[in-house]
Formats: structure tokens, sequence, C-alpha cells
């Protein structure tokens, strides 16, 4: 019983919100509410997914927030100034997001700067960038890209989601059951015994760091199909959100131990958190102050349950 | 509670039915008296239960039964700090410096009673350099521990309990990483100490040290102590057969090497920034070559060197494969032609702490239980892991215990098993028996000897020979003047 709860502690404590929140509003238990959840979600999960790969290896990307504002502008610009497809658009968005995350890989990794550092200037260059593709401005893309959020008629998900979810189930099978899971997990652990193991972690921590670019450039992506336009003011702070739901989902800062269906229970839970307390009418400062109570306490939980 | 009765003190620390558990019980009614002033052996099998009484006594583990008292007063330590404000300090088998700090500064952490008393960096120094003084180490206070070698860790982690002044000092394998003239110094140091008063338990596998540093001696058996008696009526063979609870066999078969096998390794005037002296030496299939030396004096740097861990700067090291004669280029490199490497330092770069068995003995040869696409089959894994820590003797719950609820000497034998898992051809093997108690030395013996007539090259880097393990079988010993800094250019095999 006890173990029961143990293992299954995050999970409990998302039926929980759910369950508080279904008694305390009238209105939790709607349509509204499900859509709003399905549309924010997808682009939190995928940048979650790859911040939780980068911080089991034993490294950080705070730039993640910044980077999806950039794939949001490459892809507005590409479609709306060059008249691009939207398919090849949002492709380039992925790419510029897989190339600052090389950027970070390779000054992080190869020439072993601190990558909390050089994620943190990547932050003030991709936001910067951001700002120079779009002008400053959102820009308007309407229709020709919402299609990517909207619900598929019969599926009742859009894209957006069916792929972040996909996604989830893809990079937790990397993670627990590929060799390169392994040796995230092994670098993450122990640096010096995976090199004499054969591992090459400046190899593992740059691809880590590319994956997490890619993915904050997928997020992009998802962001401006739900917005219908790319937004050069996207995600600013939404690497506190990916590493608190990380975290929450059982990811130790210190590397070496995490999930990726753990990091999507947590995104849940803290979007659940989210748009519950708003509904509740609670205003913003009573809403930071207890989602930034609801992540120490997941880490007590955590620290509890390992004990 | 009663007073003791003038001119009979109370033993300095009594153990009364201890009893702790994990998994399984370790430990069961343990009782030990020791008196003031005496240096107590404590020796075991591997897992035995001694590094685990050692961390009851000083307040690292708490028991689940049973009492201590220290000089006769109840003792209940919960912390580190508590036990050491007590007068009681232990050296634990893994050591604990903080790498990023100065001798001096490690030093001070560990001894002083206040946290924010300021810092006095000359007082700090002063003491700290006459801490390494006494212990004998050749090093300046302000150097970085993570410059430090293994040895010389040990003999800091070994200064900064001493001065602390401790009144019952625990050391749980203080000299598996020293040289024989470090370790008697030490042995001189301890008698000094004992003489004042200190006393001392003193946990070894080195049991012929054992015999001669202490006054008495326990032997601790499925979680018992199956004896305690005065050192000098015991002999080592009594030690052994206590230990092992039957008659272990101690005829190691010595085989000499008939003909001429096919060079496998050759090292060519190999040089890196550790070792301005280019050495060369080659190894047979087939053979076991000995590297003997002081340590310090570049066995683990040849070998880091070999591995291209550390950066070469000059030479060649060349290994037979399928394809030919290849020379190593990266350490990924040198596994894929089939080289295994048992670090010297097994808690820096061997394990995974917070893994379990399985990952860590696959995780150099993961190709061997993955798919083609790179997916890990458990089943193979299970499978294969289940086998080598059998025939290895790896006592655990499972494997997916955690690698740091094993004992020491557990861990060390996964880090060969690591190697066999990989069927490596060649490995190269840095205190291969470190920390692991005599039954398992000669069962790792054993298997090198069995890996040897399949035709491995196995170089094998010892401080000291004399258990008689890998020795005897190594065919030549590349003597440590060849090795060390300042010895002979050129050097090469006797
Ligand atoms: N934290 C823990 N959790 C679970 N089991 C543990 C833990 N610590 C120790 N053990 C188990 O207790 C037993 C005794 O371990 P201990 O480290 O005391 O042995 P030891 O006598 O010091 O052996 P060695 O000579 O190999 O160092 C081992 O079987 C080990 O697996
Ligand atoms: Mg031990």
């Amino acid at each position: 019983m006890v173990r029961f709860f143990a293992e299954n502690l995050i999970v409990l404590s998302l039926v929980a919100i759910v369950a508080f929140f279904g008694f305390a509003s009238e209105r939790f238990f709607s349509i509204t509410t499900l859509s709003t959840l399905l549309n924010q979600l997808p682009a939190l999960t995928v940048v979650s997914i790859g911040m939780t790969l980068v911080l089991i290896s034993g490294a950080i990307d705070l730039s993640v927030g910044s980077v999806l504002a950039l794939s949001a502008g490459v892809i507005g610009a590409g479609v709306v100034l060059f008249g691009l497809p939207v398919p090849i658009a949002a492709l380039m968005g992925i790419v510029a997001g897989a190339l600052a995350g090389l950027a970070n890989g390779s000054l992080g990794a190869y020439l072993r700067l601190p990558i909390f550092i050089v994620t943190l200037g990547m932050l003030e260059v991709a936001r910067g960038l951001a700002y120079l593709v779009t002008d400053s401005q959102t820009v308007y893309m309407g229709a020709k890209i919402q299609a990517f959020a909207l619900p598929i008629d019969g599926l009742g998900m859009s894209a957006s989601f069916m792929t972040a979810l996909l996604l989830v189930i893809a990079f937790e099978f990397l993670l627990k059951s590929t060799v390169f899971g392994r040796q995230i997990v092994a670098v993450g652990s122990n640096e010096s015994a995976a090199a004499v193991s054969g591992i090459d972690p400046r190899h593992v921590r740059c691809t880590v760091l590319i994956i997490s670019g890619a993915l904050a450039g997928l997020g992009g992506l998802m962001s401006s199909a739900y917005l219908g336009s790319a937004d050069p003011n996207a995600g600013i702070g939404l690497e506190l959100s990916a590493i608190a739901a990380a975290v929450i989902g059982g990811t130790s800062l210190m590397g070496g131990r995490g999930s990726v269906m753990g990091a999507f229970v947590g995104v849940l839970i803290v979007s659940v958190l989210q748009i519950g307390l708003a509904q509740i009418g609670i205003t913003e400062p009573t809403k930071r102050v207890t989602t930034g109570a609801v992540i120490i306490l997941a880490v007590i939980l955590d620290r509890w349950r390992k004990t | 509670m009663t007073r003791p009765e003038p001119g009979q003190a109370p033993p300095r620390i009594a153990a009364r039915r201890i009893g702790k558990s994990f998994a399984t019980p370790v430990l069961r009614d343990v009782d030990l008296e020791i008196p003031a002033g005496c240096i107590h052996g404590l020796v075991g099998e591997n897992g035995a239960g001694k590094s685990t009484l050692a961390k009851i006594i000083v307040g690292l583990e708490r028991a689940d039964t049973g009492s201590l008292a220290l000089d006769g007063r109840p003792y209940r330590p919960i912390t580190a700090a508590e036990s050491r404000n007590a007068g009681v300090a232990l050296c634990a088998q893994e050591l604990s410096l903080v790498d990023d700090l100065s001798i001096a500064e490690n030093i001070l952490l560990y001894t002083s009673t206040s946290a924010f008393k300021r810092i006095r960096r000359r007082s700090a120094h002063e003491k700290a350099a006459r801490a390494l003084v006494a212990i004998g180490l050749d090093a300046g206070p302000e150097v970085r521990v993570s410059r430090l070698s293994l040895a010389e860790k040990q003999l800091v982690e070994i200064a900064r309990a001493l001065a602390t002044n401790p009144r019952l000092l625990v050391l749980d394998e203080p000299t598996s990483a020293l040289t024989a003239p470090q370790s008697d110094r030490l042995h001189a140091i301890l008698r000094a100490e004992a003489r004042r008063g200190v006393t001392v338990i003193y946990i070894s596998h080195r049991l012929r040290d054992v015999l001669t540093i202490c006054d008495r001696v326990s032997v601790l058996r499925d979680g018992q102590v199956r004896l305690t008696e005065s050192a000098g009526a015991l002999r080592e063979e009594t030690l052994i057969r206590e230990m092992a609870g039957a008659d272990a066999d101690f005829d190691a078969g010595r085989r000499s090497i008939e003909g001429t096998r096919p060079v496998h390794l050759r090292v060519g005037k190999l040089r890196s920034a550790a070792l301005p002296h280019p050495i060369s030496f080659d190894c047979r299939r087939g053979e076991i070559l000995g590297l003997a030396g002081l340590a310090g004096s570049g066995r683990t740097e040849l070998l880091n060197a070999i591995l291209c861990l550390d950066r070469r700067t000059g030479g060649s090291v060349t290994i037979r494969t399928a394809s030919g004669a290849t020379e190593i280029r990266n350490p990924r490199h040198a596994i894929r032609c089939g080289i295994g490497y048992v670090a010297e330092d097994r808690a820096r770069d061997g394990i995974f702490r917070d893994r379990d068995l399985a990952f860590n003995v696959t995780i150099a040869g993961l190709g061997r239980v993955a798919d083609r696409t790179g997916r890990v089959v458990r089943a193979r894994e299970t499978a294969a892991v289940s086998k080598l820590t059998a025939d290895l003797g790896v006592t655990s719950t499972g494997i997916d215990q955690s690698i740091r609820e094993l004992s020491g000497g557990n861990q060390q034998r996964l880090m060969l098993a690591r190697w066999l898992h990989c069927k490596s051809r060649l490995l190269l093997l840095d205190e291969p028996t470190r920390g692991v108690d005599v039954a398992a030395k000669l069962a790792i013996h054993e298997e090198l000897v069995r890996l040897r007539d399949s035709g491995v090259a196995v170089v094998a880097v010892s401080l000291r020979p004399d258990p008689g393990v890998v020795e005897p079988e190594a065919r030549r010993r590349v003597s440590p003047r060849h090795v060390a800094p300042g010895g002979h250019p050129g050097g090469g095999v006797q």
C-alpha cells in the first residue's frame, strides 16, 4: 500500500489536484478547460522533454524559451515575408532551434565552457534574433498555420497534441531502453567513469543539447500554430516551467536520474494548476505563490519517496 | 549507572548486541569491547559488515538494536559531527574529501567545531602542514585535493582524522592504496597514538599487517563476532579459516608460459605530460604482465596514456585486432579494440553510484545486450549480468540493487565483471584486488589465470605483490625505476 503510493506519487498528486479543482469550481470539468489545456500543453511538453534529457545528462538549458521564440519568428518571417509553404517554414524553425542547440553544445560541451552560462547567453542571443527576424512585431499568419493546432475531425485531438504525445513515448523509450539513453544517464551520473567506459561525455551532452534546441524549435511551431501568429515575446520564463515540470516528475538537477514520462505528468500538474487557479478566481500573485510552493513540495515528496 | 571501580577503567568503546539489517540482516548481536590504548583489528570477508559496524560507531548509520558506550557512558551518535565532538573519528573506505578544496581547507572543514568561526588562514595552514609532515606526505597544504593521487588522498584522509585528536580512531582499509613504506609509517604513527591512550579500530584485508600491528583481532562472519583473540596467538591461516567458515584452499598453482605467443600490445616510447620519460614494453597473448612500482611512480599515468585518457606527447601504442595492428586513438576506440580497464580509483572512475548492478556491468559493452536498432534487450542483459555476478561470487539482493549498497569488495568484483562482459582481449588492471578479501582475491586470480589460458593478455599494476595473487603469474615485471620520473630515459622491460 505504502509502496503503491510511493511509486505513483506524482500521478496521485495530479488526480488530487484535478479532483480539488473539480470541487472548487463548477466550470472546471468543461470543454473550455479541456481545450485550453490541450492548446497549451504541446509546446511545454516538448520543451520539457528536451529539458529532462539535458538535466539527466548533468547539464542545463536555460535558452529554451528564447529558442522557441526564435523558431516562431523564423516560421513567421518565412511564411509572411518570403511566402514559403508552411511545412518548409516549420522545418526551418526546427532547424534554427537545432542550430542554437548545436551552438550551446559546441561551446558548452566541446569547449568546456560552463553550460549554465553558455545557455544563459543563448537566452539573450536567441531572444534578440527573434526580435530581429520579426522586426519586433507579432507576425500574423492566420489559418494557414492554425490547422496544426485544431482538432482533427473524428479524433478530437490536434496534430500538435498528438505529436507531443508521440514524442513523450518515443523519448521515454529512448531514455529507458536504448544504448544512447543509458549513455545519457551514465554521463550525468559519473562523467569520469563514463569516459573510462568508452563513452564520450562531450558527444553525449552536445547531442542532448541539440535535441533540446530542436524540440524548442518544434515548440515554436506549436505555440505559433495555437496563436495563429509568431510572437517574438513567446516563451518568456518557459525554461523555469520546463525545469519545474522535469523536477516534479522526479528528474534530479544533479544529473543521472529522471524520466520523460514523469516530466509529462509534471507538465500536466503545472498546466492544470495554472488553469484551475485562474478559474477559481485566484489572482496572479497568489497563483505564483501556489505554483512555487507546489514545486518545492514535489521535491520534498521526492526526497521522502527515495528514503 | 554504576561507577567503574578504581583501577578498572571502563572500555573505551563497548558495543552490546548491535544489530543492523538492510534488505537482509548484516549485523546480528555484535558484542565488542575495546580498552583504551588498544589497536583492535577487525577482519572478515567482503560484505561481512565491517564498514557497516564502523559507520554505526561514528553515527553514519544507526543500529536497529543494541547499544554503544564510550568510556562507560552511553553513546548514541546520530551524525558524524556528533561523534567527532565526542572524540571519535573515521577514515572511511570510500574517501570523502572535497576535491575542489585545498588540503588545508579539507582538514579545516573536518576539524572545526563551529561553522561561523573566522578562518585563520595562517593557523589552518600550519595545522595542516604539521599533520602532513607527521603522516609523511610531501605536499603543501595549499594543494588542491583533485591534484593528488589516490594514495595521497588516503594519507590526507588519515591526517585529517588524526588532526581531530580522537580518543577512538576507526580506520576502514586505510592502506588499500598505500605502498609498503607508507603503510609502515602509518603503523608507526598508530603505535605512538596507542601509547598515548588512543584506541584504534583497524579494518583491513591485509592480514599480515593486521597481525603485526594489532593487539587484538576480531573476526566478523555472518554478522557476528566469531573470534576475538590477542594477535600474538593468531596465525594468518586461522584468520582465513574463521573468515570463510571453512578450510580455504590456498594452493594457487603457478604456471609458466611455454613458447612464445604473438605480441598483443606494443607500447613504444610512450610519453605524456605526467610521464616525462618514454616507456616501452609489450605484452603477449596469454600472458599476465605485472607492473610493479611505487605509488606516484607513473603506473596509473602509464595506463591512462595507453588508453588516451591522458593526452600523449609522444610514442605509440598498437594492439592486434582481427584487422591487423591498430594504433589506439581514443578511449572509445580502445574499448572497441578489446581493451578493458579497471581503474585504481573505483569511486571516481569506476562505479555509477546510484545505478543498479546491471547498469554498472553492461555500460561499457551495451552493444552485447542491444539489438541492431540500439535497443537494450532486458532479457539478454539480465542473463548476462546474472551469470557474471554468480561466477564472480558477488553478494547482492539482485541485479537491480543499487551498487552503492554493496560492500567495497563486491563493487570491485563488478568492475572486473564489466570487462568480462565485454570479452576484452587485453585487460589493464590497476590494483584489481583493492579491498577484496582473501578468498575473492583467489577467485579473481583464478579467473585471470583462466582468461590468460584462453589467450587474453593481462597487464596488472599492483602496489604490493605480497598476497601472492597477480604477481607469481607475471612473467616479467616493469621495474619502477623505468617508470619513475627521473628514472631511466628510454626504459624498458627487465
Ligand atoms: N545502504 C545499504 N543498503 C543496503 N544494503 C547495504 C547497505 N550498506 C551495506 N549493505 C549491505 O551490507 C553488507 C555489509 O556491507 P559492508 O560494507 O559493511 O561490508 P564490509 O565487511 O565492509 O565488506 P568489504 O570488505 O567488501 O568492504 C553487504 O552485503 C552490503 O550489500
Ligand atoms: Mg567495507
